[in-house]
């Protein structure tokens, strides 16, 4: 058997009280994709800035090609000739594809353009991949981007590449070009590791390294698994079967009534919205992000007040009234960005699950409660499963999955009529989704009415009784879940209204 | 290759190592610089040691000096922790104590503890309304607060200039003191019981450091404050009146500044007059941020510095040391300390390339 061109030994990696890595062993040989599996947390990333020398690990080493490798920065690793490929963009927005790539490559002192753009182009021609070494990196589409990054690590021959979930923003044609590089480069003998939590793309891999908790749960040859295999190596147990009841849909519950929303003079976010959504009701809002969501949980959550139109609870008309009122009155809001508009980050889990109740039920005479506080911020903790290392862990250093469990244990408590949840589940794994899920049909047991928007169709299909698709601002109709398909929706997310409204 | 990285947790121990060092450091670099101008270092320090802490009477004065900067101390910590960049403390002062004087021009012989306690409201009020009025410009014309509380400063400074040299306060037959005359004793602030020096507002401060904390650490609005610092759109998604807590945060620090006024002129001086607050205001500036935006933190930075204050008269009386070299010392130190408190958060590592 040849030498491996990487094999990690035993690399550990704490940050204070957290085990981000632990005793991680695995070897990738020139010309084999490995896939790094696991959910979000399970310490992928950390994983991929030890090899590439972000951060040295605490224990363990590194064999490159056969001998020890000590990285003290990224810069050492690509003069090892370790490249990765960023989840989140690495650009300078003003500089052109061409100087991006030059400026973390060239170490001479004046670079040859002429030179570096001829390379560029070579490469680019023998990858297939379609893109001007001369455009502002701010003219390029967020698909390109991903090419001019993943340029960047094909520019200087890295012999080993180590791609950080890079079809997350891709959609299917240029993943499907992604995967035609990837055997081009391994024919070329390059060693490549794939981070991903889709299983699509884990199956199409040589091998896949299971990680959970931090450790390496398992090794498997992808032609001697199974999605299935796959899936419970990474979560630990066996997933639940969805189970849907039968849904026993109430009177009606929240009513908009020509709701629109905009700046005077200009074009509407969302206009002349009517929908109707019943006790023990959920109803999905399918479209393409940047449709109207936004605005549409907001003016019924109370953070905007529609520029026209009438938005009721139980009868009682809501709109334009304060968030916090419309809160009390019995309505959770799961915000789409988790760390923007749901979280402080730099405060603690037990201040952000107070966070909006802090004048009402965690304070008593004038001081806040703690001892209530830590109470419920305990009960919280286990019974949602968070994990922390305590209560007064800042919520920014939560992964994306435990950071919106602490968004849903803090609104699922004040949902007692309506939950709204906006893209609730993006970005996250099989776990996390499948416990939102439960805790969503949980509140539609109790006959709350719940209003979720989701990219994922059929997540909306398998929870939802009714789905609304939103197109430019507009409902383009509504449809029941149960007699309804992917293609129909399709169309409408594409912006063909129904020819009947439902 | 130097590397920069959060330290996760660091032991009081060490913090405290941290901040003497700093101190400790200060003072070297303060007696290269005496060393420089050409005095004495021995001199000039023990000079500063005798103004400082040398007598009983010393340290009461030493005392008296850090009671207004307590003030302005506090007053930078409630806003800055909300992330509202406030260099309006020394206008505030001013107005605080022109607003004190103001009222008392209205309350004749009444006894002192009716007068005192009016004064002091109306100084209050006077600073929290100039803070206010910022709070107010920033949450409604979006006007950034640092550009509207440095400007008003100019006016509020000359609007007292010309009160008092032309303006209804002159003193009769003299514009060229700028100062009122002599305060009748019933607006004296009292002294403490067998002193001579130190008057009540010392602990009326060290009382506004404990309501200070109380609010931060313990009150929903602190949350709101702290939050607020932070991340202010996740408050407003959860219906909190942003707004209201801006204004309420340049309300507070307004009035905090004013009693540094109310301190110097009715505590220390008995008449009004420009010259003996100036930069007192901005000073504590400095003592908020040395006390780490903590107001137990910014009592103990202004106790230093009202020992450096008051030494340093000691050091300009009984060396050959110029006076001017003080702000440099507090400046030097404020150096210090703020490195003392990077180091504290962040570990810094001279690592080697290694190449393959």
């Amino acid at each position: 058997m040849p030498i491996p061109t990487i094999e990690a030994r035993g690399l550990c990696k704490s940050f204070g009280p957290v085990r981000a890595n632990h005793d991680i062993s695995f070897s990738v040989h020139a010309g084999e994709l490995l896939c790094l599996f696991g959910e979000n947390g399970a310490g992928k990333s950390t994983l991929s800035a030890c090899l590439t020398g972000l951060f040295p690990p605490d224990k363990g080493e590194i064999i490159y090609k056969g001998a020890p490798l000590k990285m003290s920065s990224a810069a050492d690793a690509i003069r090892a000739g370790i490249g990765l490929v960023h989840q989140h963009f690495v650009l300078v927005p003003d500089f052109t594809v061409l100087e991006n790539i030059v400026i973390g490559s060239e170490r001479r002192l004046v670079v040859n353009y002429g030179e570096a753009e001829a390379k560029l182009r070579q490469i680019c021609e023998t990858y297939g991949i379609d893109i001007d070494p001369n455009a502002l990196v701010r003219d390029l589409s967020v698909g390109e981007q991903q090419w001019a990054e993943l340029l960047k690590a094909l520019y200087f021959d890295a012999d080993l590449l180590i791609l950080d979930e890079p079809t997350a923003t891709l959609d299917i044609e240029n993943s499907k070009k992604l995967f035609r590089i990837i055997e081009k480069l391994k024919a070329d003998d390059v060693a490549l590791i794939l981070i991903s939590h889709f299983l699509d793309e884990v199956m199409q891999s040589d091998r896949v390294a299971v990680l959970r908790q931090g450790e390496v749960a398992g090794i498997r040859s992808t032609s001697e698994t199974s999605p299935e295999e796959l899936t419970r190596m990474m979560v630990g147990r066996d997933l639940e079967p969805k189970v849907r009841q039968a849904s026993s849909v109430g009177p009606a519950r929240l009513m908009l009534e020509n709701v629109t929303v905009g700046q005077k003079g200009q074009k509407p976010e969302l206009s002349n919205i009517s929908l109707t959504i019943h006790q023990g009701e959920i109803f999905g809002i399918a479209g393409v992000a940047g449709n109207g969501q936004n605005p549409l949980m907001e003016v019924i959550a109370g953070v905007r007040v529609p520029a026209s139109g009438r938005i009721t609870l139980d009868g009682t008309e809501i709109s334009g009234l304060n968030a916090r009122v419309i809160k009390d009155m019995g309505l959770g809001h799961i915000p789409d960005d988790r760390f923007v508009e749901g979280l402080v980050p730099e405060l603690s889990i037990e201040e952000n699950l107070i966070l909006g109740d802090h004048r009402g039920f965690y304070s008593r005479g004038g001081l806040l409660d703690f001892p209530k506080m830590r109470m419920s911020a305990e009960r919280m903790i286990r019974e949602y499963q968070i994990s922390a290392p305590s209560a007064e862990t800042p919520t920014g250093n939560l992964s994306g999955g435990n950071a919106q469990r602490v968004i849903l244990a803090r609104e699922k408590r004040l949902a007692t009529r309506v939950l709204l949840a906006n893209q609730p589940t993006r970005g996250l794994d099989v776990g996390v989704i499948e416990y939102i899920h439960t805790k969503l049909l949980e509140k539609r047991a109790e006959g709350v009415a719940v209003l979720i928007a989701s990219s994922e169709l059929e997540d909306l299909m398998n929870l939802c009784d009714r789905i609304g698709v939103l197109f430019q601002g507009r409902l383009m109709g509504i449809v029941e879940a149960g007699r309804t398909n992917l293609e129909e929706i399709g169309l409408l997310m594409a912006g063909q209204a129904m020819e009947e409204a439902a | 290759m130097i590397t920069i990285t959060p330290r996760t947790s660091a032991g009081w121990q060490a913090q405290l190592a941290a901040y003497v060092l700093a101190l400790l450091l200060g003072f070297s670099a303060s007696a290269l610089l005496i060393t420089a101008s050409g005095a004495s270092v021995s001199e000039g320090f023990g000079a500063l040691y005798e103004g400082a802490f040398g007598s009983w009477e010393a340290v009461l004065q030493s005392l008296v000096a850090a009671t207004p900067l307590i003030f302005t101390g506090l007053a930078t910590v409630i806003a800055f922790r909300a992330e509202i960049w406030s260099i309006g403390q020394e206008g505030q002062m001013f107005a605080g104590a022109m607003c004190g004087y103001w009222a008392s021009l209205y309350l004749g012989g009444a006894p002192w503890l009716i007068a005192i306690p009016i004064i002091i409201l109306a100084a209050m009020v006077g600073g929290g309304a100039l803070g206010g009025l910022c709070g107010w410009l920033k949450t409604r014309f979006s006007v950034n607060e640092i550009i509207s509380t440095v400007m008003l400063n100019y006016v509020v400074v000359y609007l007292l200039s010309y009160l008092l040299a032309g303006g209804p306060w002159t003193a009769e037959g003299s514009t060229s003191y700028h100062q009122t005359p002599v305060f009748a004793e019933n607006f004296h602030l009292p002294l403490l019981v067998g002193s001579v020096k130190l008057h009540i507002g010392f602990p009326l401060a060290l009382a506004a450091a404990a309501v200070c904390w109380v609010i931060i650490k313990k009150t929903p609005l602190g949350f709101e404050i702290r939050a607020l610092g932070f991340n202010p759109t996740a408050l407003r998604f959860k219906g909190v009146n942003v707004t209201r807590t801006v204004l309420i945060v340049m309300c507070l620090s307004g009035a905090l500044s004013a009693l540094a006024g109310v301190s110097e002129i009715f505590g220390v001086n008995y008449r009004l007059r420009g010259d003996v607050m100036a930069g007192l205001g901005f000073t504590g500036i400095i003592v908020g941020m040395i006390g780490g935006l903590n107001p137990i933190g910014a009592v103990i930075a202004a106790l230093l510095f009202g020992a450096l204050a008051n030494g340093s008269l000691y050091m300009s009386v009984l060396s050959d040391i110029p006076p001017s070299l003080v702000p440099a010392m507090q400046g030097i130190l404020l150096l210090f300390f703020l490195s003392a408190s990077v180091l504290v958060r962040y570990s810094i590592n001279i690592v080697r390339p290694v190449h393959v």
